[in-house]
C-alpha cells in the first residue's frame, strides 16, 4: 500500500515535489502557529459582547497559489469535510477547496437537513451509523454549533408492502444494534399528534418506522463548521473560483485525458493551479467536472425539489417521512414546516420550481396533516441531485490516477457528507479504499455490483 | 390615537358598525377598516412583539408587507393585520407574546440583545452535549409566528384554469390603463390587484389622483373583455407564462388557486417603499410614508400627535400636508435633499418620544415619517430569469432583460406623473395584446391537434412605447447609526457589519448566517438595505454585491389552496356492491380497495382446494395490444420469446429493468390475429403501461402497436378448484374439454349470456383454474350467475389473503414482496425464460452477465422446523452463532392445507442448497432454524392439479 507521501515522492512531476515538502512544512506550521484562533462559547460571546469585540473571519481569504498538494473541487459539506479530516486526521494541509459560487452554495445548503440511519443494507448501515455519530459530536469537534436536533424520524407505511419493507429495515437495524422499530398507528399519533392515523383517509396510516436517532440539523453551520476546521489547520478555501478545465497527461482519450492518464492540475477562471491529486466533491455537475478529466460516470441529473412554510409554534416534534405520499416534513426550531419530495422524474440542470411541485405537496401533506390548511407557504427551491443507477455514490478512485471522485450522492448526500470527508482523506492520505467505501468504487458499474439501497430508496428521507 | 373625521378619500362605510375582539377586548371598526386600521382607531398602538427580543411593534409600512402586524385571527396563524379586513365577530389576538402585549417577559432578551448578535447560537450551546436538547427546547419556545389549531377542519378548495390573452399583475394607474389598452385592442384580459380596491397609490393620494383612480377603475370594470379579482395576487410565474393566482375575494373559498396560462404577462406591481436604517427604527411611531398616508386618507386614522417628517422625494413631501390636515403638529421637516438626515428614535420602548437629526438637534415627537425611496419588486420578473440591475441615480433596481411574453410598467418600469404613467401603462397593454396575438398564432402553428394555421406566423411588432422616465433619487440606505434591517428577524445593520467582518461576506452567506430577508416578507422591505449595509461593510457598490435570487410565491399561498382536491380516486370493481354486502374484510391494495377475507380465509382456501373458489381479480393490470408488431415489442419486453405464440395460446413472462432487476410478470394471451392481451401484477398496471410506451416511443416508432389499458374494461374473476371446469361449463359456450381447451390456452366466447369475454387456463392457486375477463358493465351478473349455478358444487367466494396462501403453497413468487429493487432474474430460478439467443429485449446485456454469477442471492422455499412458528415476514437469516446476514424471509404463512408453516424466502447461494439449514431471528430475538425445501412448490410440485 503507497501512502500519501510516498505517491508524492514518488511522483516524477517535479511541481509535485514541491507540493509534497511543502505539505509537510505546512504540517509542521499548524502544529507550532502559536496563534491559534479563539474557540466559540458562551464566555467568548459574554467578552465580546461586553468589549464590543469582533470575531475573526470565519474562514480567511487567500491568493490562488500556483499549486497545492489536493485541489478539492466543490466547497460543499463532501467537500469541505473532505479537506478538515486531510488536515486533521492525516496532517496534509496544503489543500485548496474551489467553490464556482459560495461555500454551501449546491446542495449543502438546499437539502431538508435531514439525517439517519436506519438504512436497508448491513454497507448502508454501517456507513450512516458513522456519519450519525460523527454529526452527534460535531458542534463539540468544530467547536460550532451545528444544532444537531435529535428528535427522531418516523417513515410512515400506508400499505402492506410498505410497512413490510418497514419491518425488513427494522428487522436488519436491530442486528446492527441501530436503533429502530415498528410502531403502530397510536403510537405514531402519540409521536406527532398533528397526524390523522384514522382508517378514513385516501392511504390511512398502517404503522411506521420510528428511528430515534434520526433527526434534523443546521446544513448552513455543519459547512461553516468544516470550512473554519480546515482554515485553522492550514486549508484554503477559494470562492468564486470555479473549475474550467482538469489537466491529464498520458490518457487514452483525446488530449491525453481519459484511462491511463495522471492529473496534473487544474484551469480556473482566476488561473491554473498545478496539482497531483484532484477530487470531485460535485453534486448537480459532477459528470461535467469528470468529463474534464476524460472519466465518464453513469449518473443523469435530476431536480428536487422542497419548500417551507411560514413559522408557527412548533407542533410537529419529530421527522415524518411518507414514500407513498411523497413527502417529508419537519419543523425547524424556527417553526417553519421543511418539506421535501422526492426527484422530478426527468433530467435537466434547471432549478427553477415549478407549481405542480407546491400543488402535489401540498395536496399529500393535508392528507398526512388535514388541520394545517391555513399555513401558508412562504418558500420553495431546487437543487440538482446526480442519480446513479444503484441510488449509492461514486467513491475513490478513476481511471485517471490522481483524479478521485466523491459524487452521484442522488438525494442522500448531506448524510453522508461527514463520513465520506472522513473515508475521502484516508483514501486519499493512504492511496487504498477504505472498507467503508469499497462498495461504491466506479468499477462497479463495469462489474454489475451494484449496492442495494435502491429497493427502499424511493423517498429516501 | 383616534379615528379622525370623515377624509375625502376614505374607504370606510360609516354606516356600517362592527366588532371584533382584539386580546379579548371588544373593539369597533366600520366595515372596510382593516385589522390594523382598526386596532389604531380604537386608540391602541402596538399590534405585536418583535421575534428575537420581544420589543413591541407598531405599524411601519401599513399594507400587506408590514413586519409588524402579525395577529391570530381565530384558527388562522400569521395573518396580516394592516391587509385583513375586520369581519365582525371576529377573534384577533397578538402572536407570540407571553403572558401579554402589554408585558412581555421575554422583552429580557433585549437587556441582554448585545451578546445576542445574529447567528449567536452557533457559538454556543455546544457543550456540556447532553444540555443541547434543553437549550433547543428553549430555543424553540422563542419561535415567531401564531398557532396552528388541530381543530380545523380539512379544508381545501378546488383551483380554476384560465387562459387570458393578457394577466396584468397589479390594479395601480398603469396597471389598469395596460387592462384597457390591452382589451381596447381586443385582447380577453385578467386583471389581478393585491389589496382590497383598484387604485393603486392614487388612493392615497390627492383628490386628483383620487379622480383618475375612480375614472380608470370604473372603465376597467365596465369593460367585457377585463376580468377584475382584486384581493388576489400573481404569486408564481412558472414556464411559458405558467402563473398561479392567489384568489383572496373568492366567496366561498378562503383561498383558491387560479392556474392561468397568460400568453402575454404585464408586470405592474408598482414599488414598495423602503424603511430608513438608524437607531430606534423600531420604535412604535416610527412609520413610512405610504403608512401613515394610507392611515389618514384611507382609513382616517390619526397615526399620531407630533411628527416629524424626513423626506427625500415628493411622496414625503405631500405627507405633511396630509399630516397637517389631520391635525397632526409637524414639528420639524428634514430634506434629505439638502443633507438632512435623521440619526435616532429616542423613547420607551412603546414609542418614539424624541427625535435626533443630524445636525445635532433634537425634537419631541411622537411620530416619525421617513420616505427615502422604493424596492422594485421584481419578484416575478426574476422567476421569469431576469437579473435586474441596480441603477444609483434611481437608487433602486430595474429589470435588465425580460422574456417576449412579459411587458413591465408603471413604478417597476420608471417614475412620471400619473398621466405619463396611465399612458405608458395604456400603450404597454395595447402593445402586450398585439404580442399575445403573435402567441397564438405560434402556439397554434406548433400545435398539432390544433385547426391548420394558414401562412406564416407574424413576429413581434415593434415596440414603440415612449419610456417612462427615471427621476433622480438619493441612495439612502442607512444613518450614521445602526439600526434594525429586518424587522421580522430582529436583524440590525449591526449583525451585518459583524457577519460580513466574520467571513459571510457574499450576500447569499449573510442571509444564511443573520436570517435577514428569511422572514415573511421575504425581502420585499429588508433586501435591498441588506445588500446596501454589506456594501457598506465590504466597501464596495450595491451592484458589485448583487442581490439573492427571489424565489416563489410572491406572496404567502394557504396549503389548503395549493393542495386543492387530491385526483386520487379510490379504485373498486363491478363487484364491490356483492363485496360489501357480503361482510368482505377490505384491504387497501395500491389504487384499489378488495377483499381481503369473507371472515375465514383458511376455509376460503380448503373449499377451493376441495370444491370451487371464485376470485375478483380485476386490479389484474390488463393491456390491449394491437398491430402486426406485438410479438416484437413483447419480445422487447419479456426475457423469453413470443414470435410463435399462436392464437389461442397463453405464455407466462418475466420483465426485466436494464440492470436485470425484475420489475414485473404476468401472462399475454393471443386472442386473435395482430391482437394479444397482456396482463401485470395489479400494483405494475401503470408503470408496465408507461414502460411499454417508452421503448414504443422512443426506440420503435415505426413498429405497428397500439396499446390500450383495459384494466377497468374487464372484470376478472377466477374460477379455481376441481370443480371449476364442471361450473364454467355450465355458463358458456367454450368447449371445455380439456384437449379442446389446454392449460395455458385463451378462448373468446360468451359466459352467462355476456358476448365478447375472454377466459383463459392458468393456475396462480394451484388448481384447475379458468379466469374469466367479462365487459365490466356485467361484471356483477357474471359473478351472482357462478354463485347461483355453483351452489350445489360447494362454491365459496375467496379474498385475496386465501389467495395468497395458495400461491405461497405453490411457490409463486410475487414480485416486489419475494423480490426487491435489486433482485436480478437469476435470483428467482427461472433462468430457462432468459433467451439470450434474442436480438435484443430490455435487460439483456446485464443479464448475459447475471446469468453466470453465483454470488447472487436466491429465492428459495424455506419450513421451519417446528411447523407451528410462522416467522415474521422480514424475519432476518444469519449464519448460525453471528449475526451476519445471509437472508430473509419474503413471505410466510400457516398453511391451512398443509397444517404447517410454509415461507419464501431470498438467501445468499452459500445457504440455498436444498436441505440447507437456517437461522431465522423472530422479532422476539428468538433463533429458530428452518430448512430449504427443493421445490418452491411446497404443494404439488408437479403440477399435476392444474393440468386435469
Amino acid at each position: 500500500m503507497t501512502t500519501f507521501r510516498q505517491f508524492m515522492s514518488s511522483s516524477s512531476l517535479s511541481t509535485v515535489k514541491d507540493a509534497g515538502t511543502s505539505a509537510i512544512d505546512s504540517l509542521k506550521k499548524a502544529k507550532s502557529d502559536p496563534s491559534k484562533p479563539p474557540r466559540y462559547s458562551a464566555a467568548g460571546l459574554l467578552v465580546k459582547g461586553a468589549k464590543s469585540e469582533e470575531w475573526p473571519r470565519v474562514w480567511r481569504e487567500h491568493d490562488l497559489k500556483k499549486s497545492y498538494d489536493v485541489v478539492i473541487i466543490g466547497g460543499g459539506v463532501h467537500g469541505l469535510a473532505t479537506a478538515y479530516y486531510l488536515a486533521t486526521n492525516h496532517g496534509i494541509t496544503n489543500v485548496a477547496v474551489l467553490d464556482k459560487a459560495y461555500l454551501g452554495s449546491g446542495g449543502s445548503g438546499r437539502n431538508t437537513a435531514i439525517v439517519r440511519s436506519n438504512y436497508l443494507t448491513p454497507e448502508g448501515v454501517a456507513f450512516y451509523d458513522r456519519s450519525l455519530s460523527l454529526y452527534n459530536t460535531m458542534s463539540s469537534d468544530l467547536n460550532l454549533n451545528v444544532m444537531f436536533s435529535e428528535r427522531g424520524h418516523m417513515t410512515l407505511a400506508h400499505t402492506d408492502s410498505a410497512l413490510r419493507t418497514m419491518r425488513w429495515r427494522a428487522e436488519v437495524n436491530k442486528l446492527q444494534n441501530i436503533n429502530s422499530s415498528v410502531i403502530d398507528p397510536q403510537e405514531v399519533k402519540k409521536l406527532a399528534p398533528s397526524l390523522d392515523v384514522s382508517p378514513n383517509t385516501r392511504y390511512p396510516i398502517q404503522g411506521a418506522l420510528y428511528h430515534p436517532p434520526g433527526g434534523t440539523i443546521r446544513h448552513d453551520a455543519v459547512v461553516w463548521g468544516y470550512a473554519r476546521g480546515a482554515d485553522h489547520r492550514g486549508v484554503e478555501m477559494h470562492q468564486q473560483t470555479e473549475v474550467l478545465d482538469i489537466m491529464v497527461e498520458g490518457g487514452e482519450g483525446p488530449d491525453g485525458k481519459g484511462r491511463g492518464g495522471k492529473v496534473t492540475g487544474v484551469k480556473t477562471n482566476r488561473g491554473d493551479i498545478s496539482a497531483p491529486i484532484v477530487v470531485n466533491c460535485t453534486a448537480g455537475w459532477a459528470t461535467l467536472i469528470s468529463d474534464m478529466a476524460g472519466v465518464k460516470l453513469p449518473i443523469n441529473t435530476h431536480p428536487l425539489q422542497a419548500a417551507v412554510t411560514e413559522p408557527v409554534k412548533v407542533f410537529l416534534p419529530t421527522v415524518v417521512v411518507s414514500g407513498s405520499l411523497h413527502v417529508y416534513v419537519s419543523q425547524t426550531d424556527r417553526g417553519e414546516l421543511v418539506f421535501g419530495a422526492s426527484v422530478d422524474p426527468f433530467a435537466t440542470y434547471s432549478m427553477k420550481g415549478s407549481l405542480e411541485f407546491t400543488e402535489e405537496l401540498a395536496g399529500h401533506v393535508l392528507e398526512l396533516m388535514p388541520n394545517i390548511g391555513r399555513m401558508r407557504l412562504l418558500r420553495q427551491w431546487a437543487g440538482l441531485c446526480d442519480m446513479t443507477p444503484d441510488y449509492s455514490p461514486v467513491m475513490g478512485f478513476t481511471p485517471v490516477e490522481g483524479f478521485l471522485c466523491d459524487v452521484g450522492w442522488g438525494t442522500y448526500g448531506f448524510k453522508a457528507g461527514p463520513v465520506s470527508g472522513e473515508q475521502m482523506a484516508e483514501c486519499i492520505a493512504t492511496q487504498a479504499v477504505p472498507k467503508l467505501i469499497a462498495p461504491f468504487e466506479l468499477a462497479r458499474f463495469e462489474r454489475g455490483d451494484l449496492v442495494g439501497e435502491k429497493g427502499a430508496a424511493a423517498v429516501g428521507h | 390615537m383616534t379615528r379622525l373625521p370623515v377624509q375625502p378619500g376614505e374607504v370606510l362605510d360609516r354606516t356600517k358598525s362592527l366588532s371584533f375582539e382584539w386580546n379579548g377586548e371588544r373593539l369597533t371598526a366600520f366595515e372596510g377598516d382593516t385589522i390594523a386600521s382598526a386596532i389604531l382607531a380604537n386608540g391602541n398602538r402596538i399590534l405585536a412583539r418583535s421575534m428575537k427580543y420581544h420589543r413591541p411593534r407598531g405599524l411601519l409600512t401599513a399594507d400587506f408587507w408590514d413586519p409588524n402586524a402579525f395577529v391570530q385571527v381565530g384558527d388562522d396563524p400569521n395573518v396580516r393585520s394592516a391587509h385583513r379586513l375586520v369581519e365582525n365577530g371576529m377573534d384577533v389576538s397578538a402572536q407570540n407574546v407571553w403572558p401579554s402585549l402589554d408585558y412581555d417577559i421575554k422583552a429580557a432578551n433585549g437587556v441582554v440583545g448585545r451578546f445576542l448578535t445574529a447567528g449567536f447560537y452557533y457559538k454556543t450551546f455546544m457543550k456540556p452535549a447532553k444540555l443541547w436538547p434543553a437549550y433547543e427546547k428553549v430555543l424553540a419556545q422563542f419561535a415567531p409566528g401564531g398557532k396552528v389549531d388541530l381543530t380545523t377542519p380539512h379544508m381545501y378548495h378546488d383551483k380554476r384554469y384560465a387562459h387570458p390573452d393578457v394577466l396584468v399583475a397589479g390594479g395601480g394607474p398603469a396597471g389598469m390603463a395596460a387592462a384597457l389598452g390591452a382589451a381596447e385592442s381586443g385582447a380577453q384580459v385578467m386583471l389581478v390587484e393585491h389589496n382590497h380596491h383598484l387604485g393603486g397609490s392614487l388612493l392615497w393620494g390627492s383628490d386628483a389622483d383620487r379622480a383618475a383612480a375612480a375614472e380608470l377603475a370604473a372603465a376597467v370594470t365596465a369593460h367585457d373583455n377585463i376580468e377584475v379579482l382584486i384581493n388576489s395576487t400573481v404569486t408564481g410565474r412558472y414556464e411559458d407564462n405558467w402563473c398561479s393566482i392567489a384568489q383572496r375575494s373568492h366567496h366561498i373559498a378562503v383561498e383558491r388557486l387560479i392556474k392561468a396560462r397568460a400568453k402575454m404577462l404585464v408586470v405592474a406591481p408598482g414599488l414598495i417603499e423602503r424603511p430608513y436604517v438608524f437607531a430606534g427604527n423600531d420604535k412604535p411611531g416610527v412609520m413610512l410614508s405610504g403608512a401613515a398616508q394610507r392611515l389618514i386618507n384611507m382609513y382616517a386614522v390619526k397615526p399620531g400627535q407630533r411628527a416629524v417628517v424626513f423626506t427625500a422625494n415628493a411622496h414625503g413631501d405631500s405627507t405633511v400636508a396630509d399630516l397637517e390636515r389631520a391635525g397632526i403638529d409637524v414639528a420639524r421637516v428634514v430634506d434629505a435633499r439638502t443633507g438632512g438626515n435623521v440619526v435616532a428614535a429616542k423613547g420607551g420602548s412603546k414609542s418614539v418620544e424624541e427625535v435626533e437629526l443630524g445636525d445635532g438637534t433634537t425634537v419631541e415627537a411622537d411620530l416619525l415619517i421617513t420616505a427615502i425611496g422604493w424596492t422594485a419588486p421584481t419578484s416575478l420578473l426574476n422567476l421569469a430569469g431576469d437579473r435586474p440591475q441596480y441603477d444609483p441615480a434611481a437608487a433602486r433596481f430595474f429589470s435588465s432583460q425580460l422574456p417576449d411574453n412579459i411587458l413591465v410598467t408603471g413604478g417597476i418600469a420608471g417614475d412620471g406623473t400619473t398621466d405619463q404613467l396611465v399612458a405608458h401603462g395604456r400603450s404597454t397593454g395595447q402593445h402586450a395584446a398585439a404580442r399575445a396575438e403573435v402567441v397564438a398564432a405560434t402556439l397554434q402553428k406548433l400545435t398539432t391537434r390544433a385547426a391548420d394555421y394558414d401562412g406564416d406566423v407574424p413576429s413581434f411588432p415593434a415596440d414603440n412605447r415612449q419610456p417612462l422616465g427615471r427621476d433622480p433619487h438619493p441612495e439612502l440606505f442607512r444613518s450614521t447609526t445602526h439600526g434594525l434591517v429586518d424587522y421580522s428577524e430582529d436583524v440590525g445593520s449591526k449583525d451585518l457589519f459583524a457577519a460580513a467582518k466574520e467571513g459571510y461576506d457574499s450576500v447569499e452567506l449573510i442571509k444564511r448566517f443573520t436570517t435577514a430577508t428569511m422572514g415573511p416578507a421575504q425581502g420585499k422591505l429588508e433586501t435591498v438595505n441588506t445588500v446596501a449595509v454589506l456594501a457598506e461593510a465590504r466597501g464596495e457598490t450595491i451592484a458589485e454585491v448583487g442581490t439573492t435570487v427571489w424565489r416563489p410565491p410572491y406572496a404567502p399561498i394557504t396549503l389548503g389552496a395549493l393542495g386543492g382536491r387530491i385526483f386520487e380516486p379510490v379504485r373498486v370493481s363491478s363487484i364491490q356492491p356483492w363485496h360489501e354486502a357480503n361482510r368482505a374484510t377490505p384491504i387497501l391494495a395500491g389504487q384499489w380497495v378488495r377483499p381481503e377475507h369473507y371472515g375465514n380465509p383458511d376455509a376460503e382456501v380448503r373449499n377451493t382446494r376441495e370444491n370451487v373458489g371464485i376470485i375478483d381479480v380485476t386490479p389484474l393490470g390488463k393491456l390491449d395490444l394491437r398491430g402486426a408488431d406485438v410479438p416484437k415489442l413483447l419480445s422487447m419486453l419479456y426475457t423469453n420469446k413470443w414470435m410463435q405464440l399462436p392464437v389461442g395460446g397463453v405464455r407466462y413472462g418475466v420483465m426485466c429493468a436494464e440492470d436485470g432487476v425484475v420489475m414485473d410478470d404476468g401472462v399475454t394471451g393471443h386472442i386473435a390475429d395482430d391482437h394479444y392481451i397482456m396482463t401485470t401484477t395489479s400494483s405494475g398496471a401503470g408503470g408496465v403501461w408507461e414502460w411499454a410506451e417508452n421503448w414504443l416511443q422512443t426506440e420503435h416508432p415505426d413498429w405497428d402497436v397500439h396499446i390500450t389499458p383495459v384494466t377497468t374494461a374487464f372484470t376478472s374473476i377466477n374460477v379455481a378448484g376441481p370443480k371449476s371446469r364442471e361450473l364454467v361449463a355450465k355458463l358458456t359456450d367454450v368447449d371445455l374439454d380439456p384437449e379442446a381447451f389446454k392449460y395455458m390456452q385463451v378462448r373468446t366466447g360468451t359466459i352467462a349470456g355476456v358476448e365478447n369475454c375472454f377466459m383463459w387456463r392458468i393456475g396462480f392457486t394451484g388448481e384447475l383454474s379458468y379466469e374469466l375477463h367479462v365487459p365490466s358493465g356485467y361484471g356483477l351478473h357474471v359473478w351472482e350467475t357462478l354463485l347461483a349455478e355453483g351452489a350445489d358444487l360447494g362454491i365459496k367466494a375467496f379474498g385475496l389473503e386465501a389467495q395468497r396462501i395458495m400461491r405461497l403453497e405453490k411457490g409463486h413468487f410475487i414480485v416486489g414482496q419475494d423480490t426487491d429493487g435489486l433482485t436480478k432474474m437469476p435470483s428467482v430460478g427461472m433462468n430457462g425464460l432468459i433467451k439470450l439467443d434474442k436480438d435484443d429485449f430490455a435487460g439483456k446485456a446485464e443479464l448475459a452477465d447475471s446469468i453466470n454469477r453465483t454470488d447472487l442471492p436466491k429465492v428459495v422455499a424455506i419450513q421451519t422446523t417446528d411447523p407451528t412458528i410462522v416467522p415474521f415476514e422480514a424475519s432476518q437469516i444469519v449464519r448460525a452463532g453471528t449475526n451476519e446476514i445471509i437472508g430473509r424471509i419474503t413471505s410466510s404463512r400457516m398453511s391451512p392445507t398443509l397444517n404447517r408453516s410454509i415461507c419464501l424466502g431470498q438467501v445468499l447461494p452459500e445457504a440455498a442448497e436444498p436441505g440447507s439449514t437456517l437461522t431465522v431471528v423472530m422479532t422476539s430475538g428468538e433463533r429458530v432454524t428452518a430448512k430449504v425445501m427443493e421445490h418452491h412448490a411446497h404443494y404439488d410440485p408437479e403440477g399435476s392439479r392444474l393440468r386435469i
